[in-house]
């Protein structure tokens, strides 16, 4: 083949990368410029001088850290503990011996797989209101614990299904009862897995918005998504510093994934082939 | 085997707290709103008043329900008819090249973990009339300054070219992954006799993917039907409701204005919705590709 009818594919390829990276670009330049007359003159090139205090305005002025926190620590709890609730839940259908129960059960979780759950969010908003946990953080907690369950259980009742069976006789035979099989055998081989949904979940709620935004009304509880759409409404005229805080919602997501893309892709695609 | 791992008390504390929650959150808010669907209530209020199927007819005869729900239409003609080909078209040649392949596949995938939130705030500014970069590029070629997000005319295409732009890449490494599971001998007998690249791609690789474009497809289409944080965030469905979508009409109704009945209406006609279109997807288009398949 000629070198030039192998680079036509590449040149395609070269084009959506552009498409893809160039926005990006385009907030980055554009989060160290002066003012929007600088960003209006010049778009696309480099900035002439570099405004750092854009960040830390943005920081500031933003709450950004605050919503960050947030963010982070309500992403991470709520992925832990569907993590532990699915996990239970699956060693329970996939190890323990209940025959009918264990299919039973699990086909009914699959059938959240099957519901929009936009569809869902009035009743639960009633919900959460009935519960008098509006307006506070447990507010999405335990709603984001709950949406990530079916996903949970699904792969991670995969994984367990395929340890082989001879592990849990040794267990017996050292004197194990099924919660210590569980905690002390089959969680710590589940691992892997574990790991990947972890990933899957924490991105989902670190993302989540609709929730988020109708959910809670006190600014400082208001979580990085929400935080970003009221700061680029009051905020309206000033560019640089929007992009600042893009920059600051954006880049905690680009490390996970530049450290993790691999198992990120599969976890994603994972739950989106059986979803 | 053994008793430990019959213990009904310990499969019941297990089970317990996961089934609690999704009888909650999944469960019991699909009952919940097909009943006050037939009820008129403002959320608040003590008593939700029984009112039939007023609900539905009203929905029937509300010109901007289907307006909203054209809007969602919109979301899959897009998808389905640009989406899907561009989509098929840069999986065969990743999949193809040699070199920089991890490249790509790592890139195209980015925007796709990305918060839909941030990224409508992203575009919102590269649709800026004044400073926005698609403006300035346009600027380049003579074409005056567009009101991508505030004119109606443009609006709702802004919206679904960001969308198309967050999710292409995802479902591209969807087909990828199916395409380089494709065992490599096939390719290659075909390629020994002779057939060039783009008669493999369409007589050998594109039948063999059939399945996963299918499941592309059903993906496309329940995502348009829940669509809704990109249009709060770049329009709140404005110009004029030009782009609202059945899901931020109801959060509209019920939450801001708090016709709570009505909202859960829409939502149960949402569902509904979806139902319909993954059935007859499944009932027309599915089962007859897997005819022609083989």
């Amino acid at each position: 083949m000629t070198p030039l009818k192998k680079s036509i594919p590449h040149i395609f390829l070269f084009s959506y990368l552009l498409v893809i990276l160039f926005p990006f670009l385009f907030v980055i330049f554009s989060s160290v410029k002066k003012d929007n007359n600088e960003i209006a003159r010049n778009p696309f090139g480099f900035p002439k001088e570099f405004v750092f205090t854009n960040y830390v305005e943005t920081w500031v002025n933003a709450k950004i850290g605050t919503y960050f926190f947030n963010s982070m620590y309500i992403s991470i709890l709520a992925s832990v503990i569907s993590i532990l609730l699915g996990a239970m839940f699956a060693f329970a259908v996939t190890r323990m011996k209940h025959g009918r129960w264990n299919v039973a059960l699990f086909s009914l979780i699959l059938v959240g797989m099957l519901i929009p759950n936009n569809s869902l969010m009035l009743p639960i908003y009633l919900l959460v209101r009935k519960m008098n946990i509006l307006d506070t953080h447990l507010a999405l907690i335990i709603p984001y614990i709950a949406n990530a369950l079916p996903f949970t259980i699904i792969i991670l009742a995969a994984f367990m299904r395929s340890l082989p069976s001879e592990i849990e006789e040794a267990a017996v035979m050292d004197g194990l009862r099924a919660p210590g099989i569980f905690a002390r055998i089959v969680l710590p081989l589940t691992i892997p897995a574990i790991v990947t949904v972890f990933i899957v979940n924490f991105l989902g709620n670190w993302n989540e918005f609709l929730l988020a935004n109708y959910f809670l009304s006190t600014d400082t509880l208001r979580t990085l998504p929400v935080g970003m759409v009221q700061f680029r409404d009051q905020y309206q005229m000033n560019y640089a510093q929007m992009s600042a805080g893009i920059v600051y919602s954006v880049v905690p997501v680009i490390i996970i994934y530049a450290v993790l893309q691999e198992q990120i892709i599969e976890g994603v695609t994972a739950g989106s082939v059986k979803g | 085997m053994n008793k430990s791992l019959r213990n009904p008390l310990v499969y019941i504390l297990f089970i317990f707290p996961a089934l609690l929650l999704f009888f909650m959150f999944f469960i019991y808010p699909i009952f919940s709103s097909i009943y006050y669907s037939f009820t008129s209530w403002n959320g608040v209020s003590a008593n939700p008043k029984f009112i039939g199927f007023s609900n539905y007819l009203k929905a029937l005869e509300d010109e901007r329900f289907w307006e909203s729900a054209k809007n969602n239409g919109w979301f899959i003609v897009f998808s389905c008819f640009i989406q899907v080909p561009l989509i098929i078209f840069f999986s065969l040649l990743i999949a193809n090249v040699k070199k920089l392949k991890g490249l790509y596949k790592t890139a195209v995938f980015l925007p796709s973990i990305m918060s839909t939130a941030v990224i409508g705030i992203l575009w919102g500014f590269i649709y800026e009339p004044n400073i926005g970069l698609l403006n300035k590029l346009l600027g380049l070629i003579g074409i005056e300054p567009l009101y991508w997000l505030s004119d109606e005319k443009y609006a709702m295409f802004s919206i679904l070219l960001t969308n198309a732009w967050q999710w292409t890449g995802f479902y591209i490494i969807m087909v990828l992954a199916a395409i380089l599971s494709i065992p490599r001998d096939l390719d290659e007998a075909a390629e020994i006799d002779g057939a060039t690249r783009l008669q493999r791609a369409l007589s050998i690789t594109l039948p063999l993917i059939k399945p996963i474009i299918s499941v592309v497809i059903m993906l496309s289409i329940a995502g348009a039907m829940k669509a809704a944080d990109i249009v709060i965030v770049m329009t709140k469905g404005g110009p004029a409701g030009s782009t609202d979508v059945l899901a931020t009409y109801m959060i509209k109704y019920a939450i801001t204005n708090f016709k709570y009945g009505y909202g859960n209406t829409i939502a149960v006609l949402i569902f509904i919705f979806t139902l319909i279109l993954t059935a007859l997807y499944q009932l027309f288009i599915a089962r007859r590709s897997e005819r022609i398949e083989y």
